[in-house]
């Protein structure tokens, strides 16, 4: 049926389907099917009830008015956050300066810390009693705050964790597309006399702007799925306020146990995604193409 | 009034690359120069450093008069054109040669009657509205010399303009380049490693190798009297013939040939008589037939390449292989012909096989 070059690159890329279909192909479908059906760890009927869990999942005022909200609040800022320090110590390393290695790789630290130790550590630093926060705002004559018990000092200390975690990573493909920018332009403008800011909003930003949609695209998509920094530093609290989607799909099948709802709810936010995705990759074909 | 002036100017890279050594050279206000050489030789930095893009080692340039050793490119008040066009790829044509007089922050209504000025010079109007990868390479370096043209500057410089160009283009940005110069009277230096267009274009040439100049002079004087045997190959299509030729008296030979040479030359090549010395015969001046007496010697045809104006020949004489050009191209001739191949006396060089200088006549 095939001919021998055909075997031989079906044969190549066989390891790699079978583990997709397995591991992703597969666990979808599972999902897709309890979404359909009443089917709580306790009690799995595995009852048919149609769009019944989707219903409930988007009635939800939880979901519609809390994590919803928090998560495209979420994604935006911490995007933004990251893209834009990330951006400026990518301009900063861009010139060369005595220790700039050094510097470049003091700071790349933060992608080697897995989220959760991030999340540990900032907890403890805003610990309302004994957090490193605290202790220097009260030697300083001001009062602590129980800094993760309020909303959007909790929200804010999630958003920050996730920018400091994801800034190098910004930094180092924004300064890999920055050098790999053509340097006669940039001569150019330095001979026709163009200032540091003309040079940067005009000539730079415009370049650069592939690289950039493409990071955001992939950022953002990845910062809809966060889990661990919030599960870890407030877990969703104080009440559910800072809670985001995947904590959402996560309380519902794992701890309700209610995988029914919680699939429904999975498979909602993978719609989100999948839409999403497909708006940002339309967005990026535009601008490359411009 | 724009003169530029380089004294002893050298480009150290780190210490083991000394790219450019002790140029020292002047060009007049509203002088078209040309700097060429083989790559490696030290022109375009000597360029990139009268453009303030390259630091300088040691030495003075001055522009106008005024040392700019430490001012930065936009304060020399020079525009450059490069190679590969540098064109701002995002911006629209009008847009690209606006931005350098939106940086002086010029009214837009004059920007505007500038770039009108400059698209009749060039013929840009239709594609103002256009994206620089929308044009042809030469319509990008016709904008980028647009670009340069508006600013009205003291200095034009560039950078290789036309060696991404094919070779019909190349010929005519050549002209028009002139054309421009021209109309717009403006000190230019101009690098490339084409002699074609260095002596086309140069109202002086300046031959470069190593770092060092090797010769400056109009295109005639470097064609006519080159300084020494590197700048007589160099300068000339196809190059000149160097042949190592041992003198006899008032003549000259090899194991395959032998040349009386005039009068002059031999009073000249008298305190080399009996050793060797290096001849450079340039391809045009030689012709087939017997020529004047003792001007002609025996030579074996190699290769045949008709050009339709004429035909270039590949020939041998003894161990040495000699090009003939202008042969005229309905000349019945094949490899393997036995020739007689004349010289034009009078036209013959003559070069220290050490010194490498000429032995003049």
């Amino acid at each position: 049926m095939f001919g021998e070059q055909q075997r031989f690159v079906l044969l190549l890329i066989a390891p790699a389907a079978l583990l997709m279909l397995l591991f992703q192909v597969v666990p979808i479908v599972i999902g897709a099917n309890a979404s359909f059906r009443d089917w709580a760890l306790y009690n799995p009927k595995k009852i048919w009830v149609g769009l019944a869990h989707y219903h409930s999942v988007i009635t939800d005022p939880a979901f519609l008015y809390v994590v919803l909200p928090n998560t495209f609040l979420f994604m935006i800022l911490s995007v933004l956050g990251a893209l834009v320090t990330g951006l400026a110590l990518a301009l900063l390393l861009n010139r060369p300066f005595p220790g700039q290695k050094i510097v470049q790789t003091i700071l790349l630290v933060p992608l080697m810390v897995a989220p959760v130790i991030a999340a540990i550590m900032i907890r403890w630093i805003f610990n309302d009693q004994f957090g490193i926060v605290n202790v220097v705002l009260e030697a300083l004559g001001f009062d602590g705050q129980p800094w993760l018990v309020q909303r959007w000092s909790a929200f804010a200390i999630i958003v920050l964790t996730d920018i400091w975690l994801w800034t190098p990573w910004f930094t180092l493909l924004l300064l890999a597309g920055l050098q790999s920018l053509p340097k006669e332009p940039f001569e150019a403008a330095a001979i026709d006399g163009t200032s540091t800011w003309r040079v940067f909003r005009y000539l730079t930003l415009p370049m650069l702007r592939p690289v950039i949609v493409v990071c955001v695209v992939i950022r953002a998509i990845d910062a809809f799925r966060t889990f661990d920094i919030v599960w870890t530093l407030t877990g969703g609290g104080p009440g559910r306020s800072t809670e985001l989607f995947s904590l959402y799909a996560y309380v519902l099948a794992f701890l309700n146990l209610d995988l029914g709802r919680g699939s429904a709810a999975a498979i909602i936010g993978g719609l989100i995604i999948l839409v999403l995705g497909v708006v940002m990759y339309r967005l990026v074909d535009r601008i490359a193409k411009a | 009034m724009a003169a530029i002036s380089l004294n002893k100017l050298n480009k150290h890279y780190g210490s083991l690359f000394h790219a450019v050594k002790d140029v020292d050279l002047e060009i007049a206000d509203k002088e078209f120069v040309a700097l060429v050489g083989p790559s490696g030789c030290g022109k375009s930095t000597t360029l990139r450093m009268i453009a303030g893009l390259e630091d300088i080692s040691s030495g003075e340039i001055r522009i106008g008069g005024k040392i700019v050793n430490h001012l930065p490119p936009r304060d020399r008040d020079v525009a450059m054109v490069f190679q590969n066009y540098a064109l701002y790829q995002h911006m629209s044509v009008y847009d690209n040669l606006a931005f350098g007089l939106r940086n002086k922050r010029v009214a837009e209504t004059e920007i505007r009657s500038a770039i009108d000025r400059a698209a009749d010079i060039l013929g840009l109007h239709e594609l103002l509205q256009r994206k620089p990868k929308q044009l042809s390479g030469g319509q990008q370096q016709r904008v980028a010399l647009g670009r340069c043209i508006v600013r009205n500057p003291q200095v034009f410089l560039f950078d290789e303009p036309l060696s991404n160009l094919d070779a019909k283009l190349r010929a005519r940005m050549r002209i028009e380049i002139k054309r421009l110069h021209a109309q717009i009277p403006t000190t230019s230096v101009f690098v490339t490693h084409d002699q074609i267009e260095a002596m086309t274009l140069g109202d002086r040439v300046v031959i470069m190798r190593d770092g060092y100049v090797q010769q400056v002079g109009t295109p005639l004087t470097v064609y006519e009297k080159p300084a020494n045997k590197f700048v007589a190959g160099f300068i000339g299509a196809p190059a000149m013939n160097f042949v190592d030729v041992t003198v006899r008296g008032d003549a000259v030979e090899t194991s395959g040939l032998k040349i009386s040479v005039n009068p002059a030359y031999a009073r000249a090549l008298q305190p080399y008589d009996g050793k060797p010395v290096v001849m450079g015969v340039r391809p045009e001046h030689l012709a087939l037939g017997d020529g004047a007496p003792g001007s002609s010697f025996d030579a074996r045809v190699e290769v045949v390449e008709q050009l339709g104006s004429e035909i270039l020949l590949e020939t041998r004489a003894g161990a040495d292989s000699i090009t003939v050009a202008r042969v005229p191209a309905e000349t019945r001739i094949a490899p393997g012909d036995r020739v007689k191949v004349s010289s034009q006396l009078s036209r013959l060089h003559f070069f220290d096989p050490n010194t490498e200088l000429p032995i003049s006549g």
